[in-house]
């Protein structure tokens, strides 16, 4: 069974249209061309369906970069540590 | 009682007064007082719409919160939703409708019987009905508690510096400050004050003396190329004069009472973009319509096309808000389409910078970009502007004619003005621009302001009031007031 942190990077990579190799920890809302406001409605979409968790506008702005994103998923109860 | 009047200085005077006077348990009495007497003073006729509006968010708030499961709540909170927008839609759209259906009956050779009906628009019904569905919306989703103080309640949906035309609050935001004691404090009085002045500033000595050469061209019955180019570029200056002034009068007043507005305005026309332009025009209107609209409707949209089709969408909802006219929804689909556009040829425009080397020159480049923003956004404002459908397009295929843009025509439809007028104007728009330009480089002019020497600061003051008081013209309302 895939691991949630593949899961999570495997979203980056379905949403935003990423090769492996261009989904780092790095990565920020606005510092790609891929990852824009409008990619950032679809990575949201793809997250809350990978993860089956709901993000309101609040949560949305909060996700913007790869960690930010690890930490609210982590809030919601998604483990990317202990799993 | 308009905002730019001296019965409304006086009777704002008054309560700032009795607001510090009596104790904070009473002070939601005298808002309310002041809310609907302000109300009253401007459209009498539909205080009861008012109340009843009010009256009813706050039940269907309560009854929403009382619900036990979230399929419940989501019942209720949608058949308030539909209430709401049904007076809106009565009372702003039915005409509207009506006369669009009686248009395609005769086109089709149908029987179609209802006539046009009198019905006069609320005042801010629009306003207050944006602000009714974000609280029922956030009871639903949990982030709001459901307001059991009527009086509290009522005040958010009247509160009179921001019921005429916004900015449209958030009840999350508003309710606290309602609720705590505020006290006298110079800073609040000194702010708002200079914010009230500065509105007046703008509204007087900028918006309301160009309406009427605006007017004078869109009138017209045969305007030519150059005057439709010179006079949209106006009214593009006009309209954030005005609205923008609407929204400095109403945090001014709202400051002087302690209470903090959301801005609405941050230099719209220096957006390099047209989704950098929705990020500081009517900002609380594009939040709204991000939170409400575009957010749920991109909810499992996996496509860029699929997000393009609810950006179009949400504009087009923008456009209806504006005015129950074809020639506002044609002004939404338009900035939807620029959005869309926009977003589609990023990556070619990209690489033309680059291929052209304008990419190496970061301020040439954006300047550009400010340039192309500010014409596409005058564009649109050509059918914001226009009386009908008709002229919207006469004068949008006047407005990009290329012999319209001739600098002689240009020069010579200045002949608009008065050479008085003309150097009234000129000095003053340099007055907004210097104060726009200290923001851009300071976090506010005003902050800059305090830092120099006393007689440099009232200096500044005497110059803003005499200013008004002088070359202020009036007399014309606000064009968000009228939505």
């Amino acid at each position: 069974m895939m691991k949630n942190i593949e899961k999570y990077r495997n979203a980056f990579m379905d949403a935003l249209e990423l090769e492996e190799d261009e989904v780092s920890e790095d990565l920020a809302l606005g510092e790609t061309s891929e990852w824009d406001s409008l990619g950032h409605m679809i990575l949201i979409s793809t997250m809350e369906d990978v993860f089956d968790v709901s993000l309101d506008s609040e949560w949305m702005t909060e996700f913007d970069s790869y960690q930010s994103g690890m930490q609210l998923l982590n809030r919601l109860g998604v483990d990317f540590v202990n799993e | 009682m308009t905002f730019i009047s001296i019965e409304f200085l006086i009777f704002f005077t008054v309560i700032v007064f009795a607001y510090y006077l009596i104790p904070h348990r009473w002070r939601w009495v005298l808002l309310l007082a002041a809310s609907y007497s302000f109300y009253a003073s401007l459209s009498s006729y539909f205080v009861l719409l008012l109340l009843l509006s009010t009256a009813f968010s706050y039940s269907t708030g309560i009854m929403i919160e009382k619900q036990e499961t979230k399929e419940q709540k989501k019942k209720v909170m949608l058949a308030g939703i539909c209430v709401l927008l049904f007076f809106l839609g009565w009372f702003k759209y039915f005409n509207f409708v009506n006369d669009s259906i009686r248009a395609i009956s005769a086109y089709m050779d149908w029987n179609y019987a209802i006539p046009y009906q009198e019905i006069v628009l609320p005042l801010a019904i629009s306003f207050y009905t944006f602000q009714a569905v974000s609280y029922l919306v956030d009871i639903y989703r949990g982030k709001q508690k459901a307001e059991r103080h009527y009086g509290y309640f009522s005040i958010y949906f009247a509160f009179f510096p921001q019921l005429v035309a916004g900015p449209i609050e958030r009840a999350k935001k508003l309710l606290p400050q309602f609720k705590v004691e505020q006290t006298l404090k110079y800073e609040n009085l000194s702010y708002g004050m200079k914010r009230i002045a500065w509105g007046f500033f703008k509204k007087t000595l900028i918006a309301d003396r160009l309406a009427p050469i605006v007017a004078s061209v869109y009138d017209s019955p045969d305007p030519t190329g150059s005057q439709i180019v010179l006079a949209t570029v106006l009214f593009s200056i006009q309209l954030y004069a005005d609205f923008s002034a609407l929204s400095d009068i109403a945090i001014g007043c709202a400051r002087m009472l302690g209470i903090k507005l959301t801005e609405n305005f941050k230099q719209p026309h220096l957006a390099v973009s047209i989704a950098d332009f929705w990020s500081r025009w009517h900002i609380t209107l594009s939040a709204w319509l991000r939170d409400y609209i575009f957010v749920p409707l991109c909810k499992g949209r996996k496509k860029r096309s699929e997000i393009y089709l609810v950006i179009i969408i949400t504009f087009l909802i923008s456009g209806i808000w504006h005015g129950a006219a074809w020639s506002f929804v044609l002004w939404g689909l338009i900035h939807g389409f620029y959005r869309v556009f926009g977003d589609h040829t990023k990556h070619v425009r990209g690489k033309m910078a680059t291929f052209t080397q304008l990419d190496r020159s970061p301020t040439l480049h954006k300047w550009m970009k400010i340039a192309t923003t500010f014409l596409l956004v005058c564009f649109s404002r050509v059918f914001f502007r226009s009386d009908s459908v008709t002229a919207a397009f006469e004068n949008a295929q006047l407005f990009l004619t290329p012999s319209s843009w001739r600098p002689s025509g240009i020069i010579e439809a200045f002949e608009l003005f008065s050479l008085l007028d003309l150097v009234i104007f000129t000095f003053f728009f340099v007055i907004v621009q210097l104060f726009h330009y200290i923001e851009r480089k300071n976090a506010s002019t005003w902050n800059w302001l305090s830092q120099r020497p006393a007689f440099a600061r009232y200096a500044v003051y005497v110059l803003l009031i005499v200013s008004i008081l002088v070359f202020g013209a009036s007399g014309q309302g606000f064009v968000y007031g009228g939505f």
